[in-house]
């Protein structure tokens, strides 16, 4: 008798999970919409020289600094140059100015990859003014 | 006993509603995420030290170029000439003010096919450019 009445409790115990289920898909669904993506996209700016904008003023020319980018290499001043010559040059140049200019004419055969390497050295070393060109 | 035949045709309808409903809230979520979703082609280069993108422009204009020099905006195949009508139109909407453009090229792409791109912003009289790259590789 005693036996058959421990049986019965239990039975009694047993829950409906339906509705506890639903609230965690719920919750499920909010945190997964809600939840803030990681950083991996990025944005490099650049400009493109304008034929309207006036030429400067300035009595002292503006320092340029010229990077081509050729399909396999790159060139510095015309000079072929490797990213961590690169990166060595641009880090000195940083150190005395930060504005200056730097002039990235890519090749019109060159990888898109070449000029996304080189836009992201700059903006490591804090060179934000950065214009693109096409070369032929 | 036997039960009335209109007992067997009563349901719970409940667990069917509240799945209707999460996929309802579901897809109102996402369907806006469908204009910026990356092409699945396009592999974009990696850019480690880019500032991490922010805040968003709603007016900024994704241009996709495929590795094989393929144009498209928001999946549509476009030519140089029709790009740059395209861009001229909306800055011209704009009343005249230069509009966001971001180029997703894939690092592959040769630099002709960007070429083309930037023409086309240069004839629509935009001059500050962004190219999309990756702070890191997802898994």
């Amino acid at each position: 008798m005693a036996r058959k009445r421990k049986k019965s409790e239990l039975h009694a115990g047993e829950l409906n999970l339906t509705a506890m289920i639903d609230i965690a898909f719920q919750m499920l669904n909010f945190f997964v919409i809600t939840a803030k993506p990681m950083d991996v996209l990025t944005n490099l700016d650049v400009f493109r020289p304008s034929p309207d904008a006036p030429p400067p003023k300035e009595a002292k020319p503006p320092a340029v600094i010229r990077i081509g980018v050729i399909n396999g290499g790159l060139l510095l001043n015309d000079r072929q140059a490797s990213i961590p010559m690169l990166r060595d040059f641009l880090e000195q140049m940083a150190k005395l100015d930060k504005a200056q200019t730097v002039l990235i004419q890519c090749a019109t055969d060159s990888r898109h990859g070449q000029l996304v390497e080189v836009l992201d050295l700059c903006n490591r070393l804090g060179l934000t003014n950065l214009s693109v060109v096409s070369a032929s | 006993m036997r039960k009335h035949p209109d007992e067997y045709l009563t349901g719970n309808l409940t667990a069917m509603i509240d799945v209707v409903f999460q996929l309802i809230i579901f897809f109102v979520c996402t369907v806006s995420l469908q204009d910026t979703v990356i092409d699945a082609r396009i592999r974009l280069a990696m850019a480690p030290s880019g500032r991490p993108v922010e805040k968003k422009d709603p007016r900024e204009v994704y241009v996709d170029v495929a590795p094989n020099g393929d144009i498209r905006v928001l999946r549509t195949p476009l030519s140089r000439s029709e790009l740059a009508q395209m861009l001229k139109k909306m800055v011209l909407d704009n009343r005249g003010a230069p509009i966001p453009v971001i180029i997703r090229g894939d690092e592959g792409t040769r630099h002709k096919a960007i070429q083309q791109v930037m023409d086309a912003c240069a004839y629509a009289g935009i001059w500050k450019i962004k190219f999309a790259a990756l702070k890191e590789r997802g898994s």
